[in-house]
C-alpha cells in the first residue's frame, strides 16, 4: 500500500514495563499477558492516517536489559519518534527514566519526538508512581506524556498517533528535513518518479500477505 | 447383512434433513453425506408443506415424502429445480428422476403437472401423499429387517422389479391394514400407486413411519436401524467409505415411477455404464486413500524403528566409549541425522563437557547463596544485585507456550535456581536475557546438576561469552565473518539485505543469544542444538544461512519493513514443514 511518509519509531524503557505488549496492542490489537522476552530488537509496522495522509509507522521494539544498552544505542539513529516507557507499578522503572533520556538524546537526532508513557494504568491498586509525577517529569524535559494500558488498550492508539502528529507538525513547520533519512522519515513511494520502488514494495506486500 | 447396513445408512442420510428425526445424530457422523443433504434440501419442499397445512398428520408425512424421494434423486436433483417444475410434489419428484437422465425434463414436467396442481383440493392431494408415506413405511420396514436381507436400490433392486409378485406378497398384510383406515376418497386418488405397487420399492426405501400411524413399527425400525450400527461401530468408518459411493450413485439405475414413461434400453444401458464408472472411480479413490494411509503408517513405523535402533546404537556402542567414539564416522553420521530424544541430554552433556570442573557441591553453594540474596531482596527491597530480581521476572516468561516455566509451573523454581546460581557463580557475566530460554532447553533434557554444569560450560564458550557479555567488538567480528560467508553462499540475498539496510545484528543477536530457541519451533531448535554440539559455534552461523536460504525466494521479494516484521518462526510455521529444515 502506498504511503505518504514512513516514520521510524523506537520503544525504550526498562525490561518488563510492557514495551512489546504496547507494540502488539498497537499493531495486532491484542494483549498477550506473558510475552516472550525481547532479545536485541523486534519490529512492528502499522499504517495510520493523519491529516488525510497515509503514514506508515515502522516500530523498533528494543530489549530493556542494560546488557543490551550498547546495542540498542545504535538503533536510535534514524528514529523520528521514541516512546519512553515506564511501569506505574514499579518506581525503579520511573527512576531510570533520566538515564534512558540521556541515552536517547545523545544517540538520536535532536528533533526526535519523545513520548513519555506510564504503562499498566489498569493496575491502579498497585500504582507506585502518581500520574502527576509523570506529568511533571514530562514538562521538565519537554516530552509529551500519557498513561496507557496495553492490557485494556487504553490510550495505546493515541500514544502512537499523537507522536506521529507531532512529527507531522514538525515536518509541516519545516523542522525536519524529510530528504535526510537520518531523521527517521522517508517519503513514501507514491510519486511517479519513484515508480520502480513502488512496484517493488507492492510485490513485497503481496509476498507478505500470502505468507502471513 | 451388507445390504441391510447399507439401507440403514441411506435412511440416516435422508433423515438427516429432518431436524426432529431420532436418527439425525447418526447422520452427522457421516460427514460425506453433507452434500447429499444439501441436495436433499435443495429439492423443492416448500410446496409440499404449504399444501399439507390443512391436515394434522400432514407435515411430518410430507416431509417424509420429500425426503423419501430426494435421496433417489440426489444425483441430479438440482437439474429438476432448475427446470422450473419445482412447484409441485409429484412433478418435482418425477422430474428429478426423469430429468436426471437429462433427456426429457420438459415433457416430464408437463405430463406430471396436471396430477398435482390442485391447490383447490388439498385434502386429496395430501391423502395420496399419505398413502405413499405409508407405503414408504412398509418398504422401509421390509427393507431394513435383517431376515431376509434385502438389497436396497442397487442393481438387484432394480432387477427385482421383474418379480414384483414377491414384493406385493411381502407388503400385502400391512397394505390391507392401512386400507381399512383410509377414507374412500383417498383410495380414489391413490389408485395409481395401488395399481403398480411393484414399481415402487426403489423409490420408497427412505421414508420413515409417521409416529401417529404406526408406533410399533417405528420402534421396530429404530431398533433395526440402530442395532447394526452399534454392532458395527468399529467398522463404521471403513464401511462408510465402502458404501457411500454406492448409496448415492446406484440411484441412477432405478426405473422411473409407474406414472412416467419407462427408460429406454439405451438409457438404461447408459445409466448402467455411468453407474459402473462411478463405482469404479470410487473404488479407485478408496484404494488410493487406503494405500496412502498404509504408506503413512509404514513410514511412521519405520521411523520409530529407526529411532529405537539408533538409540540402541548410542546406548550400547557410542556412549560407553565416548572419548573413542565421539569423532568416529558412525557417531558423526548418526549425530547429523538427529539425536534420539532418549539420549539427547546425555550426548549434549558429554559434548559440552566440564572444562570448568563444576561439581554438585559447587552448585549447591551458589544456589544457597542465590537463595540468601533473594531472601534479602524481599526484605530490603532492591538491595540485591539487579540480575537476581530480573531473573524472577523473566523465568515466568520463558517459553510461555510450553506452560511449564510460569509461576507455579513444574519447572519454574528449577529454572530460577539454575539462573540464580549462575549469577552468583559468574557475577562478571551475570544474568542476561536469552539465558533463560537456553537453560530451559537444558532443563527439558537433563537433570538439575547436569543442567548447571552444561549451562555454565556452554556460556563459557567463546562465541556465547562474546554475545552474553555483549562484547561489541567481538560480536562485530563474528558478524563480519558471517557476512563473508553470507555473500559467498547467497549473493543475491546478501545484496538485497545490503540494499535494505538489514544488518546481521538485527536478527542474528536474537538467534544466537537464544541459541535459536526464539526463532524456531522447539523441535527444530533441538535439531539445531544437536548439530551445534557436534560442530561447534560455526554451525550457529551456518544454521542462520540455512534459514535464509530456505526462505530466499520469499525474502527477495520483501522490502525491509516486511522482512523485519515477519519473524522467521512465522515463516517457518506458515510456509514450510519445519522438521525438514535441516534434512
Amino acid at each position: 500500500m502506498a504511503y505518504a511518509y514512513l516514520f521510524k519509531y523506537i520503544i525504550i524503557g526498562d525490561t518488563g514495563v510492557g514495551k512489546s505488549c504496547l507494540l502488539l496492542q498497537f499493531t495486532d490489537k491484542r494483549f498477550q499477558p506473558v510475552h516472550d522476552l525481547t532479545i536485541g530488537v523486534e519490529f512492528g509496522a502499522r499504517m495510520i492516517t493523519i491529516d488525510g495522509k497515509q503514514i506508515k509507522l515502522q516500530i523498533w521494539d528494543t530489549a530493556g536489559q542494560e546488557s543490551f544498552r550498547s546495542i540498542t544505542r545504535s538503533y536510535y539513529r534514524g528514529a523520528a519518534g521514541a516512546l519512553l516507557v515506564y511501569d506505574i507499578t514499579r518506581r525503579d522503572t520511573f527512576n531510570h527514566l533520566t538515564t534512558w533520556l540521556e541515552d536517547a538524546r545523545q544517540h538520536s537526532n535532536s528533533n526526535m519526538v519523545i513520548m513519555l508513557i506510564g504503562n499498566k494504568s489498569d493496575l491502579e491498586s498497585r500504582r507506585e508512581v502518581k500520574k502527576e509525577e509523570g506529568e511533571a517529569f514530562a514538562r521538565e524535559h519537554g516530552l509529551i506524556f500519557m498513561e496507557t494500558s496495553a492490557k485494556t488498550a487504553s490510550n495505546v492508539e493515541e500514544a502512537f498517533i499523537n507522536t506521529a502528529k507531532e512529527i507531522y507538525e514538525k515536518i509541516q513547520e519545516g523542522v525536519f528535513d524529510i530528504n535526510n533519512e537520518a531523521n527517521g522519515i522517508k517519503i513514501g513511494p507514491q510519486h511517479p518518479t519513484t515508480n520502480s520502488t513502488l512496484s517493488g514494495s507492492q510485490g513485497g506486500q503481496h509476498a507478505g500477505g500470502g505468507c502471513c | 447383512m451388507e445390504s441391510s447396513d447399507e439401507a440403514s445408512s441411506s435412511s440416516v442420510t435422508v433423515n438427516n434433513a429432518d431436524e426432529s428425526s431420532p436418527w439425525r445424530h447418526r447422520g452427522r457422523e457421516r460427514s460425506s453425506s453433507a452434500d447429499v443433504i444439501a441436495r436433499v434440501q435443495r429439492c423443492p419442499r416448500r410446496p409440499i408443506r404449504s399444501g399439507s397445512d390443512s391436515q394434522e398428520a400432514g407435515p411430518s408425512l410430507r416431509d417424509d415424502v420429500c425426503q423419501t424421494n430426494s435421496p433417489s434423486v440426489k444425483v441430479k436433483c438440482w437439474s429438476a429445480s432448475s427446470n422450473g417444475v419445482a412447484s409441485c410434489t409429484e412433478g418435482s419428484k418425477v422430474d428429478c428422476c426423469g430429468g436426471g437422465a437429462s433427456d426429457l425434463p420438459l415433457d416430464e414436467s408437463t405430463c406430471s403437472a396436471p396430477q398435482c396442481i390442485n391447490p383447490v383440493t388439498p385434502p386429496s392431494d395430501s391423502d395420496s401423499d399419505t398413502q405413499e408415506g405409508d407405503d414408504d413405511a412398509f418398504n422401509t420396514v421390509g427393507e431394513l429387517s435383517p431376515p431376509p436381507p434385502r438389497h436396497r436400490n442397487t442393481y438387484e433392486s432394480g432387477r427385482r422389479q421383474s418379480a414384483p409378485g414377491q414384493l406385493v406378497q411381502d407388503h400385502g398384510g400391512s397394505e390391507s391394514e392401512l386400507q381399512s383406515r383410509r377414507p374412500g376418497l383417498a383410495e380414489y386418488f391413490s389408485r395409481k400407486q395401488r395399481s403398480v405397487p411393484q414399481s415402487a420399492p426403489g423409490w420408497k426405501l427412505f421414508g420413515k413411519v409417521p409416529p401417529k400411524q404406526s408406533p410399533t413399527k417405528q420402534a421396530q425400525i429404530i431398533q433395526q436401524v440402530f442395532s447394526p450400527t452399534h454392532h458395527a461401530a468399529g467398522q463404521q468408518s471403513k464401511r462408510k467409505v465402502e458404501f457411500e459411493p454406492l448409496s448415492t450413485t446406484a440411484l441412477i439405475l432405478e426405473d422411473r415411477p409407474p406414472n412416467l414413461p419407462a427408460k429406454s434400453a439405451e438409457e438404461a444401458q447408459r445409466h448402467r455404464q455411468q453407474y459402473e464408472q462411478m463405482v469404479a472411480a470410487a473404488k479407485r479413490r478408496e484404494l488410493k486413500e487406503a494405500q496412502r494411509r498404509r504408506q503413512q503408517k509404514e513410514q511412521r513405523l519405520r521411523q520409530e524403528e529407526l529411532l529405537s535402533n539408533t538409540s540402541l546404537v548410542w546406548n550400547l556402542h557410542i556412549l560407553p566409549h565416548w572419548d573413542l567414539m565421539r569423532s568416529s564416522r558412525r557417531a558423526q553420521d548418526l549425530w547429523w541425522g538427529g539425536l534420539p530424544p532418549s539420549v539427547r541430554g546425555r550426548v549434549w552433556s558429554l559434548a559440552v563437557g566440564n572444562e570448568l570442573n563444576i561439581t554438585a557441591e559447587l552448585y549447591e553453594i551458589f544456589l544457597s547463596r542465590a537463595k540468601e540474596k533473594w531472601r534479602s531482596l524481599n526484605e530490603t527491597d532492591g538491595a540485591a544485585p539487579a540480575g537476581l530480581e530480573r531473573i524472577t521476572r523473566d523465568v515466568s516468561r520463558t517459553l510461555p507456550s510450553l506452560l511449564v516455566f510460569h509461576k507455579g509451573g513444574p519447572y519454574h523454581d528449577l529454572l530460577q535456581s539454575i539462573l540464580g546460581a549462575y549469577t552468583c557463580y559468574r557475577p562478571d557475566v551475570g544474568y542476561v536475557q536469552g539465558m533463560s530460554s537456553m537453560a530451559a532447553m537444558l532443563i527439558l533434557n537433563m537433570d538439575e546438576v547436569e543442567v548447571f554444569i552444561s549451562f555454565s560450560n556452554l556460556i563459557n564458550r567463546p562465541c556465547q561469552l562474546a554475545f552474553y557479555r555483549v562484547d561489541h567488538q567481538l560480536m562485530l567480528r563474528y558478524f563480519g565473518a558471517y557476512q563473508v560467508f553470507f555473500q559467498e553462499t547467497l549473493p543475491r540475498l546478501f545484496l538485497h539485505f545490503q540494499f535494505s539496510g538489514v544488518t546481521p545484528d538485527l536478527y542474528l543477536m536474537d538467534w544466537i543469544l537464544s541459541l535459536y530457541m526464539k526463532p524456531l519451533p522447539l523441535d527444530v531448535a533441538c535439531r539445531v542444538w544437536d548439530v551445534f554440539f557436534r560442530d561447534g559455534e560455526e554451525f550457529l552461523f551456518r544454521a542462520a544461512l540455512g534459514i535464509l536460504r530456505l526462505y530466499q525466494d520469499l525474502l527477495l521479494h520483501m522490502d525491509l519493513l516486511l522482512l523485519l516484521t515477519s519473524s522467521p518462526e512465522l515463516l517457518l510455521l506458515t510456509c514450510a514443514p519445519s522438521p525438514h529444515l535441516l534434512t
